[in-house]
């Protein structure tokens, strides 16, 4: 955790944590290493994408801290590029995910209800159609199903033009969120999951936000 | 303790008043023509009799432990007059005066005392700010406005929680049109103590109320709305209606998901997930709550319409078929033998496909048997039947029909027109048969039945 982190009595965790933190809860996430130094050895399969993992930074794409599809050549390119510009943060390097349906999971502490859970039109489309519901947690893989067909990407999981996706992955992803969130629930102000890609086989989280508030030691809870 | 507000022995005006210009009178008034049986006290030290009735100084010359009190005095003086309720340990008190919270920081510091003065009390205040409370079943009114302005529904199986007190009158007001009761409705008003969900609480014990509608501005505490709402609704159908839809409040807009998260869109799944029903205006409201409180939801969505006006029928599809807050039900379909059945009862020009169409020819006896046919029918999970005004065959006999249909399947009925169809409404609802006065109030009434049903059934297989 960098001490820059903190921003009042919120910390954000680096992407790379996040994804430590699913990846225990049984969620998959993409393969992928974590590095402050350009690796010897890269045991990934190529194309891969490079991200710069560091808490201080919440929009990476805004300030060029993310590129994809990358070749073994042009990796090292990028990486020496990109550690010039963010000498003292840590990278992600992870395998490139094959194309799904993308999603939004979402937590967020509201005021009146407590912690709820969001599903929603992934990547671009969450703000562009605002296609999502919400739980309070804990749900259930019966109120997972009614969040799925809350929302209009929901018709994925029934097939439609031919693309159809493994939208069980997706519920049980949704219940292993919510209870990350109960089990963790001093702790959790939000949590932003995007995209989740969904396959035809199961449900990667290839983005992870997670902010969670400052209590004594209290984010090493959630870490352990 | 709450059956002591919505059935008590015996209640007290405060700041009664013979001078009609006065709350203190309207309530009282109320108070004595609703019919309420238990024992009636005035009390203004002014004077020694108003109605006909002893009037008393203060609590302290009646007995200890009235179930109820209505305060009909200016903030002030109610707050004022508080004590003497703990004092003699009244059970419930309503404070009508508005002034308080809703007025600013002067008001809300008045509104604090009210709290402080029944701290640790077994007192407990309704508003203030109210209109009032209405339970027919124990002839009990008190609310404020005089009963030639307004109606008040008699007894009935709604009960009608409302923050707002003058739109809750109006809505009961509107819903004695066709003769449509209530179990009991309160005004919370400013919410200094009593809350929407103890009302709810209270509903859900009420052997009289089917089902209970909400209308709220805010929630006093989510946490505890949503797990009594999820608790009641499994045996109880909720309906609310929530104001501030338009409110774009995001928060912790760092992230997308708080960004997203406004009040409305988290309410909205709170609702569905507490089983709750939804409803956007006032008319809904009580429609939903009529219709959820006659009739079991249907256990599917395929729904068989019935009609002697063609153009009724094909509306009705439109709407029924088409999806309204993600819920869209299906026309049933017949077997062969089904449609051989119907073709009995209905002349060779008449359709039996769904919507089963009797045309001008349609008689209450036609009506009868067809219905009989659906209600048998394995393939028919709801009933829409309209009884209609122009089809000189139909006569009042259609009433117990639906009645009977309605008893064997879940059936809302639907009626269009003016003057005898407003006689037919209200002959359904005499026999509580969930009838409405438009297409899409009928189509409607019958998806919310079905939304509660796939909302139940989810609850129960939880739990």
């Amino acid at each position: 955790m960098h001490p820059d982190a903190f921003i009042s009595d919120t910390i954000v965790i680096a992407e790379h944590d996040a994804k430590n933190l699913l990846a225990k809860a049984g969620i998959k996430v993409p393969r992928g290493i974590e590095t402050r130094e350009f690796p010897a050895e890269i045991e990934l399969t190529f194309p891969v994408a490079l991200k710069v993992s560091d808490p201080r930074i919440l929009h990476k794409t805004d300030v060029g801290g993310v590129k994809l599809n990358l070749g073994k050549a042009e990796l090292e390119n990028e990486f020496t590029a990109m550690k010039k510009k963010f000498p003292d943060s840590s990278f992600l390097i992870e395998e490139m995910q094959p194309h799904g349906v993308e999603f939004i999971v979402g937590v967020v502490k509201d005021p009146t209800f407590g912690h709820v859970i969001m599903l929603g039109a992934g990547g671009i489309y969450t703000e562009l159609y605002h296609d999502v519901t919400f739980r309070k947690v804990p749900i259930n893989l019966a109120e997972a199903s009614e969040m799925i067909k809350d929302i209009k990407s929901g018709i994925f999981c029934d097939g439609f033009r031919g693309i159809q996706v493994n939208c069980n992955a997706l519920k049980e992803l949704l219940v292993s969120i919510s209870n990350i969130t109960v089990e963790a629930k001093q702790d959790i102000l939000s949590m932003d999951l995007n995209p989740v890609i969904v396959t035809k086989e199961d449900a990667v989280v290839a983005d992870a936000k997670i902010s969670v508030k400052l209590e004594g030691d209290s984010h090493l809870k959630l870490q352990k | 303790m709450f059956e002591y507000l919505r059935n008590p022995r015996t209640v007290a005006v405060v700041g009664a008043s013979p001078d009609s210009k006065k709350i203190g009178n309207a309530v009282l008034d109320n108070l004595v023509k609703s019919g309420f049986s238990g024992h009636i006290y005035p009390v203004n030290p002014s004077y020694n009799e108003i109605m006909g009735l002893k009037c008393y100084p203060s609590l302290d010359h009646l007995e200890r432990g009235l179930d109820l009190v209505v305060i009909a005095l200016p903030a002030r003086k109610a707050i004022e007059f508080l004590d003497q309720c703990v004092r003699n340990v009244a059970r419930f008190v309503v404070i009508i005066a508005g002034g308080f919270s809703e007025t600013g920081e002067e008001g809300r510091m008045l509104e604090e005392q009210i709290k402080v003065k029944i701290g640790g009390s077994q007192t407990r205040v309704i508003g203030p700010n109210t209109v009032g409370l209405l339970f027919p079943h124990s002839g009990l009114n008190t609310a404020l406005t005089p009963s030639d302005r307004l109606y008040y529904p008699g007894k009935g199986n709604i009960g009608f929680v409302s923050q707002s007190g003058a739109l809750g009158l109006l809505v009961m007001d509107s819903i004695t049109e066709h003769g449509l009761g209530v179990s009991g409705f309160v005004n919370i008003g400013n919410r200094a103590d009593v809350t929407e969900v103890e009302l709810l609480s209270m509903f859900a014990e009420d052997p009289n109320t089917k089902s209970i509608v909400l209308y709220l501005e805010s929630i006093a505490d989510g946490e505890e709305f949503f797990a009594r709402a999820m608790e009641i609704s499994m045996k109880k159908p909720i309906v609310v209606l929530k104001t501030g839809r338009s409110t774009e409040a995001a928060r912790a807009a760092s992230l997308h998901t708080g960004a997203m998260a406004t009040d409305d869109r988290v309410l909205d799944g709170i609702l569905k997930q507490s089983g709750v029903i939804r409803a956007y205006d006032e008319v809904e409201l009580m429609d939903y709550g009529k219709a959820l409180a006659y009739q079991v939801p249907p256990r599917g969505d395929r729904i068989a319409v019935v009609t002697t006006a063609g153009g009724v029928g094909v509306v009705t599809t439109d709407l029924l078929t088409t999806s309204r807050d993600g819920i869209k039900m299906r026309m049933a379909t017949f077997s062969e033998s089904e449609k051989a059945d119907l073709k009995a009862h209905v002349l060779p020009i008449a359709s039996v496909n769904n919507p089963i169409d009797l045309t001008a020819d349609g008689s209450t006896d036609a009506y009868e048997s067809i219905l009989k046919i659906l209600t048998a029918s394995d393939g028919v999970d709801g009933i829409i039947a309209y009884a209609l005004p122009q089809t000189p065959k139909i006569d009042m006999d259609i009433v117990s029909a639906l009645k009977q249909a309605a008893e064997k399947k879940p059936l809302v009925a639907g009626v269009i027109g003016y003057r005898l169809a407003t006689k037919i409404l209200m002959e359904l609802e005499r026999a509580k048969v969930p009838a409405f006065p438009s297409v899409r109030r009928t189509t409607d009434a019958m998806k919310a039945l079905y939304r509660y049903g796939l909302y139940k059934r989810r609850l129960e297989s939880a739990s």
